[in-house]
């Protein structure tokens, strides 16, 4: 059991290691180097989830040789491994769903460099989930960033360059804040460990000291993250970010680099500044009434584009409102819903933009409502993914998104102030989510004499088999949501 | 035993239904074989209901506390007879009148329907009973209101059933409200509900007893809810305006008499708003009705108006509470019941002989069927209410049952309405009279020359007319049993 | 029974619809058996259960703690399931007719038998969350059959219908998260399931629930103002709209109310409160107001889907008067509702198969070529009036001594909003019945030469409704008692 202690790291090894061996290769080389990298981490996360899960506690492994408070550290409890291995399961199916049109998409020469920047990506991803310390973490907070430039740019288009321009901008803003909140956090505790910061956190605290720099520290950092995981209002960038990159580009950053800000928020929350405190500090309202507003003002969005893949991109920014309306309810039964979103959501929004890709091809690229008409007896095993993706989008029980609900709403009860919005918001969003998905839905059963040619299933296996495993993904969500609602619980009292 | 109730009730519906359901007869006279014998027969077995049959009888429960229930009281077998008497004639008296109209069948069986239908609701023993053969009253004559099936009698038929069904339902809430307090909903003599239950909910009782007044008065015509009368009555054929007029209305007036004599009692209303307001609608009516009458120049539209005014004679008795005037009141329901309908048969008579239908057009019309406009004259006399007929004793009771009453101002104005209603029934009534058998010296009547009906039609004419005189030649026997129902549910015995 | 069984008639349907598309048939007859015998044996089934009924619950999965999708049968849910059950043959046999001129049968029949699968579901429901489960995905099921025909309107129906749907039941959802968090079980209980304690701090909030989670399951039973999808969907063929839009789905949402009423939140906490006046003010309006607009509407079937939403609020009318009594004539209704309305849409469309005729005014003088179809309409319309001696005047009256019973004074005025509602209901039936037998005189029957009563599969179960109707109202005693015994929970 003993080893299994090294495997965080090794991962995180693996990963870098294998983006520069990448750039030797060719791009089938890379293609293959990537999966087996993706499929081990994927596996060393397991073992790591399956030690820290049954015996319930968190292990610190020192980097380098200088111990505490100096060195670097990583730090791993059931819920970083859990989510590890989550992200490289998302990541491994999203990549596959999009591989053809990677093919297509990307200059062949540049394949390889698409696959050195996902093996990038999950690196800085794995050290954002398992870092101890706040500085490397916006080291790779900026990897994470150029990373997802590249996979945005790699189409080479006018408009995904510029898509990827605004992104850039706007992240480097985020990161920004992170840096100067970070500056001051340093400045208050001389620590860059998160551990240590925390007990100076909660001893100034207690004293009355720097109640203004603490909370300003509070708000830079959230800012900073919740610009980067394009909370509402700060979301301008990213319906073009997702809406003219390839698809699995599109697919990855939405389940995976915003979310990994988001986790990043999350251990932020717990282990630097302390619940409680954030609790204390009026962020939290904050955070609600933007958690809100996201929710309906992204779906309104939603609603009136034309552009499936549009859509689909604002229906993550009202998704991710439900997760920092989730942080904004300030209890730990809210935490744990806004976790469970973080994975029904990256599950089914990579989900819909991979089926949607596949709707799109049987339409010539065309991703205007009209030419889709039909499209789901076109592309069958597309269609029927597209439609399990929106029925757990809007909230059908036995899918995902009814069990994120039914937590968000649960967790909402307790709360005596914020109870009634967020049920009534809740409430309004799925109705507004019902009309965009629904209405597609229906749109792709609508049968037609087309144009446009069908494809089978046996055209594309690898393509159909990944839907099918991300319907049984959601679906396990859906219906047997009670363990992995315990192992967030678990994972999450271990977090402080 | 008391099976004959039921007996006489189904039998008739019974025949009609096997009557609608038939293939057409070869000929005409099989028909008029069927109908004239289901008729005698239901007479007969009527006839032997009521004279004969004291007990109640239980057909089945709608729920648990509602029970389909035939019992004949008084007034039952007094309405019953009437119906009896007048469906018989007018029965045979469509006999001839039907063989210019289309659809004889349906007619016919329609015709039979509702003859039991009515004896049902008059064998009625208790609110709910009274309820159900109240709709199916109008749901079953419709048919005969819109016969012709012209734009118009169509028109007419759906406005019949559409105020019909608006009085019946504003009933309904009162049936609910009796049925929910009553400690019975069978008819008792001064009423069912216990008077502290009354007191206190005094003005929801009012209120529920005012809207039973307004809906069971639409059938009987009364104001505001009258419009349909002359509307509907005219387009007939002739003997179905006839017993629409003459029978149909009465209906109303019976389940007046079971709600506010025998449910509601009339201890309760003596004095209220309720009895003020009922009063003055039908005073109203009355005057309105003879007014209206007096100025329409169609005959059977100027009857039809005339019935308006009739009925609210009937309806001020009641609502005069005091026991001469309701025995005025329910003398008129026969008076007025053989006399409106002996005036419709003639203005059909007119219209099958003579295919006029506007009063001048019949100017000398004594000329060609001398008999016809006899009994017309002394039906109309009986109407206007001049001794020796039955409509003088009515109205004679009729007045001085409202005078004795000592209501303010009503006592007397009662009267002078009734008074002032006479005259302008003479006035709608005689004219026909006069211009029919003096036409003046140069008046060419000689179309009119060998017009007189047949038999057929003059025999239930004459029968009419001969019971006018008969009840004002000896009115005693009557009066006394009605004067006795009337004290009885007055309870001043 | 081993209680099993109660899965099993809901998986029953919902596997062997799901099959029919998939198997190769070689003759349409061959299907038609199989759908018969197939729903046919469930409803055997269902009413064994009806008769012996398990004692305790089954478990199917368990979502979160002690969230689980359950099954058991008790009063209420037994006559929902016997209603369901004793007409979805019947629909079944009569779709096989109507459907002869409708294409895409296979996908039809799949989705309608599914519906019957689902619909047992929410009737079998033991919880909260299993019957939001299956209220959720009747919404599913059914919405293939909207748009079924696959033309522009039928496609908006559908849409609009999925949107109101969903979106009510986005706010009964909020519902069912307070019953499952203040719950003291997560089961229905007669009386109400909530915690008193809890109820008696937050009344305000509690009753504000309610409401929300009233008007959430109050749009699939068409309440004001959410009943415009209603009329809308009557674009589906004629077996769904009769069916699911005037029993099944619809009634589903009547009987969420009552689930959500009488076991849930519990008629005592309720009764009195600002929200009891102001959810039966709304049943008031939606009676007075479906017949109004069904007086103006001059579709057929649209005509006869917005009397459904006026007779649907007599239903949750009853609901409202919040006392055992008026629960039973709200079931009272319901089942009587059902035959009623099924009867007089199952004509429509008998009309509409035979003539392809959609309009009121082109009925003239129908009643002598269709002269089963029409008497049977009358009778149905009769009956929806409330003429005593059919069903409709029983529930009616039910209602209407609930109503007084209750000596709510808003109550009485619901009796003035039955009452007009009567008036306009014999209105709207009878001009189309007047229409039909009585023609105007000049009236061509040479126009209609070769219009004919349809066959006995549409024949058959339009029969055994009039003698439903009939029975019920003539020896409505028994079934009167046993809608008494489930309201007092003595069932």
């Amino acid at each position: 059991m003993e080893i299994i202690r090294n495997f965080p790291c090794l991962s995180i090894l693996l990963a870098m290691f294998s983006a520069i061996i990448s750039s030797a290769l060719k791009g089938k080389g890379a293609r293959r180097l990537n999966t087996f990298v993706v499929s081990a981490v994927g596996a060393l996360s397991a073992c790591t989830l399956y030690l820290t899960y049954t015996t319930g506690e968190s292990y610190v492994y020192v980097m380098g040789h200088f111990p505490a408070p100096f060195g670097n550290e990583i730090r791993f409890g059931s819920l970083e491994a859990g989510m590890a291995l989550f992200f490289c399961v998302i990541m491994l199916f999203s990549l596959n769903g999009g591989r053809d049109k990677i093919r297509l998409e990307i200059d062949p020469g540049k394949e390889n460099l698409y696959y050195i920047m996902v093996d990038l990506l999950l690196s800085s991803l794995l050290v954002l989930v398992y870092t101890n310390d706040l500085f490397t973490a916006y080291v790779f907070v900026e990897i994470n960033t150029i990373a997802a430039c590249g996979l945005i740019m790699i189409m080479e288009s006018g408009r995904a360059i510029e898509a990827a321009t605004r992104y850039m901008i706007m992240s480097l803003l985020g990161s920004g804040l992170f840096l100067i909140g970070l500056c001051m956090l340093y400045d208050m505790t001389g620590h860059l460990l998160m551990s240590y910061i925390q007990a100076s956190v909660r001893d100034i605290a207690a004293e009355g000291l720097y109640v203004i720099p603490l909370l300003v520290t509070i708000a830079l950092i959230v800012v900073g993250l919740a610009i980067k995981s394009a909370l509402f209002p700060f979301h301008a960038w990213l319906p073009d970010a997702y809406g003219y990159s390839t698809v699995s580009s599109a697919a990855m950053l939405s389940s995976l680099v915003s979310k990994g800000y988001i986790f990043l928020l999350i251990k932020i929350i717990y282990r630097v500044i302390g619940f409680d405190i954030f609790v204390q500090s009026r962020i939290i309202n904050v955070l609600f009434v933007f958690g809100l507003a996201g929710m309906i003002m992204g779906s309104t969005s939603a609603i009136r584009e034309n552009d499936i893949r549009r859509m689909i991109s604002y229906s993550s920014v009202a998704q991710i409102g439900y997760i920092y309306m989730g942080f904004g309810l300030g209890s730990s039964v809210g935490m744990v819903a806004s976790v469970f979103h973080i994975l029904s959501h990256a599950a089914t929004k990579s989900l819909l933009f991979v089926s949607g890709v596949g709707l799109t091809d049987v339409a010539d690229d065309n991703k205007q409502f009209i030419e889709l008409t039909g499209a789901a007896y076109r592309n069958v095993c597309a269609g029927l993914a597209f439609t399990v993706g929106s029925l757990s989008m809007v909230g059908i029980p036995l899918f995902s998104g009814f069990i994120s609900k039914l937590l968000f709403s649960q967790a909402a009860v307790q709360s005596q102030m914020k109870m009634l919005p967020a049920l009534i918001v809740l409430a309004i969003s799925t109705i507004l989510n019902t009309i965009y998905f629904m209405k597609t839905v229906i749109r792709i059963y609508t049968p037609i004499r087309s144009k446009y040619a069908s494809v089978s299933i046996k055209e594309n296996p690898l393509y159909a088999f990944t839907l099918l495993c991300f319907i049984v993904l959601n679906i396990v969500l859906g219906m047997c949501s009670q363990p992995i609602t315990d192992w967030i619980t678990q994972g999450l009292s271990v977090f402080a | 035993m008391e099976h004959m109730l039921l007996l006489s009730v189904f039998f008739p519906i019974l025949a009609g239904i096997v009557l609608l359901l038939k293939k057409e007869y070869q000929t005409r006279d099989r028909l008029l074989v069927f109908v004239g014998a289901a008729l005698v027969i239901t007479g007969a077995l009527a006839c032997y209901a009521i004279f004969a049959v004291k007990d109640g009888v239980t057909l089945f429960y709608l729920t648990k506390t509602l029970p389909i229930y035939f019992k004949l009281d008084l007034m039952g077998r007094y309405f019953s007879l009437i119906v009896t008497i007048v469906w018989i004639l007018a029965g045979f008296f469509s006999f001839t009148y039907m063989k210019h109209e289309r659809n004889e069948k349906r007619y016919f069986g329609f015709y039979l329907i509702v003859f039991g239908v009515l004896l049902g609701l008059d064998f009625a023993g208790n609110l709910i009973t009274m309820y159900l053969f109240y709709e199916l009253m109008t749901l079953l004559s419709m048919p005969l209101v819109l016969h012709t099936q012209t734009r118009e009698s169509i028109m007419a038929g759906l406005r019949y059933l559409f105020f019909s069904f608006a009085g019946a339902y504003m009933a309904l809430a009162g049936v609910y409200f009796i049925c929910r307090f009553g400690t019975t909903i069978e008819f008792t003599a001064g009423g069912v509900i216990e008077a502290a239950v009354l007191q206190e909910n005094r003005t929801l009782f009012l209120i529920v007893t005012m809207l039973m007044l307004i809906g069971f008065g639409v059938k009987a015509g009364m104001f505001p809810l009258h419009a349909w009368l002359p509307t509907a009555h005219p387009v007939a054929p002739g003997p179905a305006s006839a017993v629409l007029s003459g029978i149909i209305v009465k209906a109303g007036v019976l389940a007046l008499v079971r709600v506010v004599y025998q449910l509601i009692g009339v201890e309760f209303l003596r004095g209220s708003w309720v009895q003020t307001v009922w009063m003055t609608l039908t005073l109203v009516t009355i005057f309105m009705g003879s007014l209206l009458a007096f100025r329409e120049p169609v005959l059977k539209k100027r009857l039809a108006y005339s019935t308006v005014s009739q009925l609210s004679y009937i309806l001020f008795g009641l609502s005069v509470m005091q026991p001469e005037a309701m025995t005025g009141a329910l003398l008129h329901v026969s008076a007025h019941a053989f006399i409106k309908v002996a005036l419709f048969l003639c203005a059909a008579a007119m219209i099958y002989q003579t295919g006029c239908t506007r009063v001048e057009e019949l100017k000398g019309i004594g000329k060609g069927m001398p008999v016809m406009l006899w009994c017309y004259t002394i039906v109309s006399l009986g109407l206007i209410g001049i001794p020796p007929t039955s409509g003088f004793i009515s109205k004679w009771s009729l007045a001085v049952g409202s005078l004795a009453s000592n209501i303010p101002v009503f006592s007397w104005l009662g009267p002078v309405v009734l008074l002032v209603s006479a005259l302008l029934t003479a006035g709608y009534l005689l004219p026909l009279t006069m211009q029919g058998f003096f036409p003046g010296e140069e008046y060419d009547a000689s179309r009119f020359a060998g017009k007189e009906p047949s038999y057929g039609m003059l025999i239930p004419l004459l029968a009419f007319a001969a019971l006018t005189v008969l009840i004002g030649l000896v009115p005693n026997g009557l009066t006394n049993q009605l004067f006795t129902f009337a004290a009885q549910v007055m309870q001043s015995i | 029974m081993n209680a099993i069984y109660l899965f099993l008639v809901v998986l029953i349907p919902c596997i062997g619809g799901a099959l029919t598309p998939l198997i190769p048939w070689k003759k349409r007859g061959h299907m038609l058996v199989y759908l018969e015998s197939l729903v046919a044996v469930n409803s055997v089934l269902v009413w064994i259960l009806l008769f012996h009924r398990p004692p305790e619950m089954f478990t199917l999965v368990n979502f979160t703690g002690n969230l689980a999708i359950a099954f058991q049968m008790d009063g209420l849910g037994m006559i929902f399931a016997g209603l369901v059950s004793f007409l979805w043959p019947l629909a079944t046999l009569y779709a096989f007719e109507y459907m002869t001129k409708e294409k895409h049968e296979k996908t039809f029949f799949m989705f309608y038998t599914i519906t019957y699968g689902v619909t047992l579901g929410i009737a079998l429901a033991d919880n909260f969350l299993t019957m939001y489960c299956f209220y959720e995905l009747l919404t599913l099921v059914t919405m293939p059959l909207v748009m079924h025909t696959l033309t522009r309107e039928a496609i908006l129906a559908s849409r609009k219908y999925l949107y109101y749907s969903i979106g009510g039941a986005a706010f009964a959802f909020i519902g069912m998260i307070f019953v499952i968090t203040y719950g003291e079980t997560s089961n229905f209980m007669l009386g109400g399931a909530l915690d008193a304690s809890r109820l008696a701090e937050g009344r305000n909030l509690f009753l504000l629930i309610y409401v929300f989670s009233f008007f959430g399951f109050g749009v699939k039973a068409a309440v004001c103002p959410f009943n415009a999808w209603l009329p809308e969907a009557g674009v589906a063929p004629t077996p769904v709209t009769a069916l699911l839009h005037a029993v099944a789905v619809v009634k589903s949402g009547a009987f969420a109310i009552m689930r959500l009423t009488f076991y849930c939140f519990g008629a005592d906490f309720l009764r009195g409160t600002w929200a009891q006046y102001l959810v039966m003010a709304v049943t008031m309006v939606t009676i007075v107001y479906g017949c109004g607009m069904a007086l103006r509407e001059t579709h057929l079937k649209r005509r006869l889907a917005f009397s459904t939403i006026s007779n649907l609020s007599y239903i949750l009318f009853g609901v409202t008067i919040m006392t055992p009594f008026g629960l039973t004539a709200a079931l009272c209704h319901m089942v009587f509702h059902a035959f009623m309305k099924i009867c007089s849409f199952f004509c429509a469309g008998a009309i509409m198969h035979q003539t392809n005729r959609h309009y009121i005014h082109q009925l003239d003088g129908m009643a002598r070529k269709m002269p089963k179809v029409f008497a049977m309409f009358a009778v149905s319309a009769f009956a929806l009036m409330g003429v005593p001696g059919l069903c409709g005047f029983i529930s009616k009256w039910n209602l209407a001594e609930a109503a007084i019973a209750s000596g709510n004074r808003l109550a009485y005025f619901g009796i003035g909003a039955l009452l007009i509602s009567a008036l306009l209901t014999a209105m709207y039936m009878l001009s189309i019945v007047i229409r039909a037998y009585f023609p105007k005189a000049d009236f061509d029957y040479g126009t209609i030469a070769d219009v004919k009563d349809p066959s006995w599969m549409m024949l058959a179960p339009l029969a055994i409704f009039v003698i439903g109707m009939i029975g019920f109202g003539v020896c409505s005693v028994p079934f009167t008692e046993l809608f008494a015994a489930v309201a007092q929970g003595s069932f």
